[in-house]
């Protein structure tokens, strides 16, 4: 152990191989670079042998956690308390009072996080007409005039004859159907079918229902309350519930732990609560009925049974998992937890506000760059001389690049979609 | 039309040349760097990020009706950018405030590193970090133990302050050491506090980093600055890239290096050969050298660095504007945190939102060389300041 200056730490050695992982490219060499480094680390310190093999061993099953994993085998190699702790007593004082002042600006940079979050409530209620109007549109309310659909850089010049052609043709086909179609038709059910992190959510037999979603909204907590913001998801009468506003709440934290106030980075979602849905009979699909055999262990004789359980279904996001006062929680429980905050931020800093882009899929390129790290990062160490390659190349014709990769991918999404 | 087959097969990639004679060989060139190699999926994918896209496919199908509907959405969308500009600069002034609350409490830390001012015992009361203690292995105490005896016993000049606070803090950072070359570390010894300025609210919006230094033997300057420049509206022509505020770019300073002490530059010795004659001389040449001080270079970028710039320069543009990030964001906040090592850990969250993720791990590839995303956009956007509800599941 010891300061690791001008070193690349070993845990980061270690992330490097994890992300060739998916990527074959890596030269062989290169691998075995990365692999003789790790494993040199784990001799280093047999006391912290067993605890960082663990956590590797979780990091190869999951990359997804590979992050969070990350800073800890930082924290376990290679970092500079052993230097510190040879550091003379006095000066450790003193770096012991720089620490009490850190604590100190851990209490104001709280103060600070309250004062943005009352300027997200005034944003939200200068936001708020526009949403309304877009509201208004979507559920056919309110007709825009043509100045307000006036869009320069009309991305159709871009497409090819042949594909204007065929545009034209679907467009004049629909227009002649009976039914115009009204607003804008499956809007949000289009944009969560267009964001991983939701349509993961979504099971087939939700659709039907989500059609019937009018509109998401963010609500905050009003000023003297504890730092909350909600959801209110509006759905127009339909024949599965009865309920015209399905919420969800995430309240947050947002004074540092008195234990632990370094970790203090903002506000932070610590638990959520959603709300009862008024099921119409026999509509409720998030319970299942199965039939099971049961064979009596005495007699033989069997006998059918049928039980409810569970349903895969978006709308258990209205049933989390409730945070115990102890704080002890089941694997399965966390790991159901973060991807619901997960999901309540994403809905309420990215969809919320930026809607169009997501039906449109505008917005989710740089989406995915948030959320799907581990892809990202092996793809970007790959990048090397065929970008200058293409960058000079008298031939390379975006366009023609674009329309290529448009037909390769699934509905303009992202490519490296798993 | 060709199939849709996101893992780049032939029928999708060859369906094209036939259409579309006139382009074949460029599309026939891109085909055989595509197909080959994953690599170049992933850059084109990065590039196609930066032209705009034909829409998807059911979007293209939408009847005309709905189509203007849309539409009429993103007209509504760009003045929500707009407001979106007001919220940040109003976040701004925010930042400004605040720096003035923290403002003592630097000032303070200032005094207790250069031993200007020393703590009350008081003030030095610090619960022992339990757990730390007992990561440490016993080897570790013991040594600790020893070396603490000796310095006592030794009666050493009593160390004034916290000796080379910053220098430690630089080296400890991979963004920051990697820049740090032997040369420079005895100067970075006299560095005495770093400094974040804001601009005035009717300035354009900006930062600069101050970097004060005691009286030393290498330059004249007491302190040393560089300016960030930001973007705070959103782009007329992409309004919808728009994620905050967005550093653009940079001024420097000239600094005033005593005689011989230059350590941006180096002589070397070259040998040259006349053509004609074939006689060989020796000249002595003043090249650039690496050194942290480069930091403080004046660069000009062009516009917003978006045209005529190689690979190479795009890349140091994006690592200074990530290093001034840091520097504000992270660094000078929580300093004593990056001198004991405890935040160092925290950093892996750190987010930049342009989407650039590859560059938290730039740190790595710059130790490969090559491994350059020649598309990092130069500009990095400061919202991270505001990391609302990060996921990080609480757990007592």
């Amino acid at each position: 152990m010891g300061c690791s200056a001008g070193h690349p730490t070993p845990g980061k050695v270690l992330l490097l191989k994890m992300a060739d992982i998916d990527n074959k490219e890596q030269t062989e060499s290169d691998q075995k670079e990365d692999v003789e480094d790790v494993e040199d680390i784990e001799e280093e310190d047999a006391s912290e042998d067993s605890k960082a093999r663990q956590l590797t061993v979780q990091m190869m099953q999951n990359p997804r956690i590979l992050a969070a994993l990350q800073e800890r085998l930082d924290g376990l190699v290679g970092n500079p308390s052993g230097y510190i702790e040879s550091l003379p007593k006095i000066v450790k004082k003193r770096v012991n009072a720089l620490k009490n002042l850190q604590v100190k600006c851990a209490h104001i940079e709280a103060k600070f996080y309250e004062e943005v979050h009352e300027l997200q409530r005034k944003y939200a209620a200068l936001y708020q007409p526009l949403f309304d109007q877009r509201c208004d549109i979507i559920n056919a309310a309110l007709e825009p005039t043509e100045e307000e659909c006036k869009w320069q850089g009309d991305e159709e010049e871009e497409l090819s004859d042949e594909m204007k052609e065929k545009v034209k043709v679907e467009e004049e086909k629909k227009d002649e159907e009976k039914d115009k179609p009204k607003g804008i038709p499956e809007f949000w059910l289009t944009v969560f079918k267009n964001v991983d992190l939701l349509s993961d959510m979504v099971q087939e037999h939700d659709e039907p229902i989500l059609k019937h979603l009018k509109d998401l909204k963010v609500k905050f907590s009003d000023p003297g309350q504890p730092m909350s913001f909600t959801l209110e998801f509006k759905f127009e009468p339909n024949e599965y519930f009865t309920n015209e506003v399905v919420t969800k709440t995430y309240k947050m934290r947002s004074e540092p732990d008195e234990s632990d106030p370094f970790s203090f980075d903002g506000p932070e979602i610590m638990e959520c609560t959603g709300c009862h849905i008024d099921w119409k009979k026999g509509k409720n699909i998030t319970m299942k009925t199965i039939k099971k055999k049961q064979k009596h262990k005495g007699r033989g004789t069997v006998r059918t049974v049928t039980k409810t359980v569970p349903n895969d279904s978006f709308f258990n996001f209205f049933s989390p998992p409730e945070v115990p006062e102890n704080g002890e929680m089941d694997e399965d429980c966390e790991a159901i937890l973060t991807a619901d905050f997960e999901i309540g931020h994403f809905l309420h800093e990215r969809v919320v506000p930026r809607a169009v882009l997501y039906f449109t899929g505008e917005a989710i390129e740089d989406d995915d760059d948030d959320y799907d790290e581990e892809g990202e990062e092996a793809d970007d160490e790959q990048e090397g001389e065929e970008e200058a390659d293409e960058e000079n190349d008298p031939d390379y014709d975006p366009k023609t690049e674009a329309e290529m990769l448009l037909l390769m991918s699934t509905g303009g999404r992202c490519l490296n979609d798993g | 039309m060709a199939e849709k087959n996101s893992k780049g097969d032939d029928a999708s990639v060859e369906a094209l040349p036939d259409k579309q004679p006139t382009e074949s060989k460029g599309k026939a060139k891109l085909t055989a760097q595509v197909m080959p190699n994953p690599q170049v999926l992933a850059a084109l994918q990065d590039r196609l990020d930066s032209i705009p896209q034909p829409p998807p496919g059911y979007i293209l199908a939408l009847p005309k009706a709905v189509k203007r509907r849309v539409k009429a959405l993103k007209q509504l969308q760009v003045k929500c950018a707009h407001i979106e500009a007001k919220f940040y600069e109003e976040v701004h002034e925010l930042e400004r405030k605040y720096a003035a609350l923290y403002q003592p409490y630097f000032e303070k830390r200032r005094d207790i590193t250069t031993g200007n001012v020393e703590p009350t015992d008081e003030e030095c009361e610090w619960h022992s970090d339990k757990e730390e203690e007992g990561e440490l292995a016993e080897e570790m105490k013991k040594k600790a133990a020893i070396d603490e005896k000796k310095e006592e016993s030794e009666q050493d000049e009593n160390p004034k302050g916290i000796p080379e606070f910053w220098v430690t803090i630089f080296k400890n950072v991979d963004m920051l050491s990697e820049l740090v070359e032997d040369h420079d570390e005895p100067i970075l010894k006299h560095l005495q506090d770093v400094r974040v300025k804001f601009s005035e609210p009717n300035e354009p919006m900006s930062f600069t980093l101050e970097f004060h230094f005691e009286p030393n033997d290498y330059f004249t300057n007491s302190v040393l600055t560089k300016t960030y420049k930001m973007k705070s509206e959103p782009d007329e022509t992409d309004p919808f890239s728009f994620e905050g505020p967005e550093i653009v770019d940079f001024v420097g300073c000239t600094i005033d290096w005593k005689k011989g002490k230059n350590v941006t530059v180096k002589n070397i010795k070259k040998k040259q050969k006349h053509k004609g004659r074939g006689t060989v001389r020796i000249i002595t040449k003043q090249v650039p050298n690496d050194s942290f001080f480069n930091f403080f270079n004046p660069v000009k970028v062009s516009g917003h660095g978006e045209e005529e710039m190689d690979e190479d320069s795009e890349f140091n543009l994006a690592t200074d504007f990530e290093i001034g990030h840091f520097f504000r964001e992270r660094i000078v906040p929580r300093a004593v945190l990056y001198f004991t090592g405890e935040a160092i850990d925290d950093d892996e969250d750190y987010e930049v939102e342009e989407g650039e993720e590859g560059e938290e791990e730039d740190d790595d590839e710059e130790e490969e060389g090559d491994d350059d995303d020649a598309e990092i956009d130069p500009k990095i956007n400061y919202s991270s300041t505001m990391p609302l509800g990060l996921f990080s599941f609480h757990n007592p």
